[in-house]
């Protein structure tokens, strides 16, 4: 494939049927990864694909055709297409295409070094054998993976626009299984591998996160003051953050919707948006629609500083866009995302928030947010599993219970804010990240004394 | 699709270090999908999926490659990828193939990328306007018709050569009712391995209906109490119980690595005699039915569960090795670009002795699931969840109040045990079901069951 023979067909085709303003959207990713069980490479995978997608105004609609078939040929069909959906959609396009914004931020990540296939089973192979070393309790069906991904990302458009991006992802996972009598546990791990990566203090990790819920316990129904874990917080802010998008409010799908300059959260609470935060592997200058990507505060000090706009959401609103257009992928219409969405670090350490918490419960982590969370009531009610908290230590390991509230209200509730976020694994340009909170009165169902 | 001579040489590349068996998957794929918003048509996508993925093994080891690049040149590209994977042995095989057909099980009437863009504009419109009018409270309704038209090629080692169309259609309506306060949602989303005559089914207005229903009852709904109950869960997608809370634990992904309860459990009570459980991929037109599976196996129908007593896992060619068992048609994936495992196609519980009205009736205090979410599950531990998003209280056997916001949360092993009536109105429900190899169609189903106690997320 020859990008610019496509663009040189695209255009010709694109000027045939009076078309001025369209847009060539191209991505590609490419990935290698390898999967061990025991002690032997079991899987391994390499995969390259790209696809470009095509869209056009077309008497005020906005028509969208893609395709991975990247052949010259085919790039006539795709603009009739494009025009075809354009003729039925009934929504009046307000933006067009757009022409480019004023300057570009550049990106902070290094140049994305793919591991090699050979690096990638030693890594692989190394985590899996410091696995069984952790601890005798290690048993078989845990599995160590490692994987490199790369994307890349081209827009070009009628306007003259030409921007291109590239990023990937160096990455290792850890799924440890542990065993005592009839008791099994597992937990996943990820990491971003960097200099210095620890394979040991890696797999170590993995397997006593799987270790310390061996023979967990319920808890009592009732309410608890609660630790939510910085995994936990990040699975919870990922569930709700589509009720920070400008569309989803312009829909009514979030009571976020007109509460720019409101509290919406308590003082300690501060949120940002970042395509370029530091550290961060996947960046970006440019959004989906070619405008300038920023960083920007979402919530400061409690307050709704800004939704995340694209530019159909901004000129409705009356606001500049935020630069958060995006594509779930080269094929999908244009949407809202974050980038890097994080909850800033507070003040407190782990051991504080134990300590303020006293007796309650710390939660490790939240199972079936797909299912349990929903954006647009803000209400959870989630499979949770943790610790039981006695004078601010963690005593027993509890599962099989549920923690239900409502996103809205526990964003006010969070009474003290740790001082280390981690963050989820990547997905694209999206990652979310965010410390422990303290939160009290949570509700659980847990046991009833019968 | 590719050319049968084609196809012969890049096996024999595949193979040429000493693999034991190779397997090409080429796939084009056109997917279109029309969405309402704010009462117009709001977007209207239409993408050309087309790749190839080239999979080897050696004992149960495997090496995947995938491509879009379907040129000659990039698919030996590819087949010498995986070659150099798998070993540096070398080895000349010639590979003589042999076409195959199996018998299409599940015709299509009306092909929807043939169809005229204004009845499916018009039949989505008429579902969506339906939700609209059911209540001057439904604020927002949001509309998807998706169609997928799914042409499949397999070639592997041991000679097969076959090819296998498969289409689906489904109208998703999701609806927003609001009291000024606060919001409820509602969803509906029937579907079917058919073409647009699914509609004949399912009128599009009884789909809009329904979203808008439900949101109604559960803006009118107070939080659901929680701690441990018996429940009643209704048919249809209540089956998502079975799916989350047994399904994935007898797929062979996680058997055949030893990381399911239900590891060595075959012959043995692993539930209530009431129960008996079957994945099914032959049921003509059903969602999560196709002909052959996604390593050119016909699908099958696999009793599971027979009357509480483990029969049989799902498996696909990798799990057959581990395992020592045969294939039983469940192989899956999204599409090229991921290796194909063991996956659920229709998986439901089956009719049981139960009269549906004695199962309220017996219930002194407890909840009653008439419409299920979705949920995941650790298969490991057999921990699951799912959201129930239409729920009533029962009291003295008789169906109260609406609640909302409840979650059912237990261990498979467990719950298996404690579904201790099985009622007579088997259904089922639609759903995308996501593991290792994608976002896959299944069928969930069932009939009324009773679960004597179960903890209720609920605050």
């Amino acid at each position: 494939m020859n990008f610019d023979n496509l663009k040189s067909a695209v255009a010709a085709a694109a000027a045939l049927r009076g078309l001025t303003e369209y847009e060539l959207y191209y991505m590609s990713d490419s990935s290698t990864s390898v999967e061990t069980l025991k002690d032997e490479i079991s899987s391994f995978s390499s995969g390259v694909s790209g696809g470009i997608c095509f869209r056009c105004l077309f008497r005020g609609k906005m028509g969208y055709a893609s395709t991975e078939l990247m052949e010259e040929s085919e790039m006539e069909a795709l603009v009739d297409r494009a025009v075809e959906n354009a003729e039925a959609t009934e929504k009046e396009d307000t933006v067009g295409i757009f022409a480019g914004s004023p300057s570009y931020e550049r990106t902070n990540a290094p140049t994305f070094a793919p591991m090699n296939a050979a690096d990638l089973k030693a890594l692989a192979l190394s985590i899996q054998a410091e696995n069984y070393k952790a601890s005798e309790k290690v048993a078989d069906g845990t599995q160590s993976y490692a994987m490199s991904a790369g994307v890349n990302v081209r827009l070009v458009n009628s306007h003259g626009l030409d921007l291109s991006n590239a990023y990937g992802l160096n990455v290792v996972y850890s799924e440890a299984v542990v065993r005592d009598g009839d008791n099994s546990e597992n937990n996943f791990e990820f990491e971003e591998v960097k200099d210095g990566f620890d394979a040991a203090a890696f797999a170590k990790k993995a397997v006593l996160g799987a270790e310390e819920m061996l023979g967990a316990g319920t808890v009592a129904s009732g309410k608890y003051d609660m630790v939510i874990s910085a995994d936990a917080m990040t699975s919870l802010l990922s569930a709700f953050s589509s009720v920070f998008s400008a569309k989803n409010a312009q829909l009514g799908l979030s009571m976020l919707a007109g509460k720019e300059g409101e509290k919406i959260a308590a003082d300690i609470v501060n949120i940002t948006d970042d395509p370029m935060r530091e550290g961060l592997p996947a960046q970006t200058f440019f959004d989906a629609e070619g405008v300038a990507a920023r960083r920007k505060s979402v919530v400061e000090a409690g307050v709704l500083k800004t939704l995340l706009h694209n530019r159909e959401t901004a000129e409705k609103a009356g606001v500049e866009s935020t630069g958060n257009a995006s594509k779930g992928g080269y094929s999908a219409p244009v949407a809202i995302s974050p980038y890097a969405f994080f909850i800033e670090p507070g003040e407190t350490s782990e051991k504080e928030l134990l300590a303020l918490a006293g007796n309650g419960i710390f939660i490790k982590g939240f199972s079936g947010l797909h299912a349990g969370a929903d954006a647009v009531t803000g209400d959870f009610s989630l499979q949770s599993e943790g610790f039981v908290l006695e004078g601010g230590k963690k005593t027993r390991a509890v599962k099989t219970f549920t923690v239900a509230g409502n996103f809205y209200n526990l964003l006010k509730d969070i009474a003290a804010v740790g001082n280390r976020t981690e963050h989820g694994v990547p997905g694209g340009l999206t990652v979310f990240g965010a410390p422990a909170v303290l939160v009290r009165g949570m509700s659980v169902a847990g046991k009833d004394n019968d | 699709m590719l050319e049968k001579k084609l196809t012969e040489e890049i096996l024999g590349v595949a193979l040429s270090t000493g693999a034991d068996f190779a397997e090409i998957y080429c796939e084009l794929t056109r997917n279109g999908g029309i969405r309402l918003l704010d009462g117009k048509i709001d977007s209207i996508s239409d993408n050309t999926v087309s790749g190839v993925g080239i999979r080897a093994f050696l004992g149960t080891r495997t090496v995947y490659g995938s491509t879009s690049d379907i040129s000659r040149e990039g698919l030996l590209r590819c087949a010498a990828s995986v070659a150099a994977a798998m070993g540096d042995g070398k080895e000349e095989r010639s590979i003589k193939l042999t076409e195959r057909i199996f018998p299409n099980i599940h015709p299509v009437k009306i092909v929807p990328s043939a169809a005229d863009m204004k009845f499916k504009t018009d039949l989505l419109r008429e579902g969506c306007a339906a939700a609209k009018d059911y209540d001057e409270k439904i604020v927002q309704v949001i509309g998807n018709l998706i169609t997928v038209d799914h042409t499949i090629q397999i070639a592997n080692s041991d000679g097969l050569f076959t090819s296998d169309r498969h289409i689906r259609t489904r109208m998703a309506i999701a609806a927003t009712a609001s009291d000024g306060h606060e919001n409820q949602t509602g969803f509906s989303g029937p579907g079917r391995g058919m073409g647009l005559e699914v509609f004949d089914l399912f009128p599009p207005r009884e789909i809009g209906k329904e979203a808008a229903r439900i949101a109604m009852v559960n803006l009118s709904a107070g939080y659901c109490p929680a701690g441990e109950m018996t429940v009643a869960i209704e048919n249809g997608f209540g089956g998502v119980i079975f799916h989350e809370a047994c399904g994935h634990s007898l797929e062979a992904t996680s058997v055949g690595t030893g990381t399911s309860q239900m590891c060595g459990k075959l012959g043995q009570k692993v539930a209530n005699e009431k129960v008996t459980a079957v994945d099914d991929g032959t049921i003509p037109g059903a969602w999560g039915s196709v002909n052959i599976d996604d390593e050119g196996h016909p699908t099958q129908r696999n009793v599971l569960i027979e009357n509480g007593v483990l029969k049989n896992y799902m498996i696909d060619r990798l799990g057959s090795r581990r395992m020592g068992m045969p294939m039983t048609g469940n192989s899956r994936r999204q599409d090229y670009g991921f290796e194909p495992t063991s996956r659920m196609t229709n998986t439901f519980i089956e009719n049981g002795p139960d009269k549906n009205e004695d199962i309220i009736a017996s219930i002194e205090y407890g909840l009653y699931a008439r419409s299920m979410g979705g949920g995941s599950v650790n298969p490991l531990t057999g921990a699951f969840n799912f959201s129930v998003s239409e729920g009533y209280i029962v009291r003295n056997g008789k169906i109260c109040e609406p609640v909302r916001g409840a979650t059912l949360i237990g261990t498979g092993t467990q719950i298996l045990q404690d579904i201790d009536m099985v009622g007579q109105n088997c259904a089922t429900g639609q759903g995308m079901c996501g593991s290792s190899s994608g976002s896959v169609p299944t069928d969930v189903g069932q009939p009324l069951i009773r679960v004597s106690k179960i903890t209720v997320g609920g605050r």
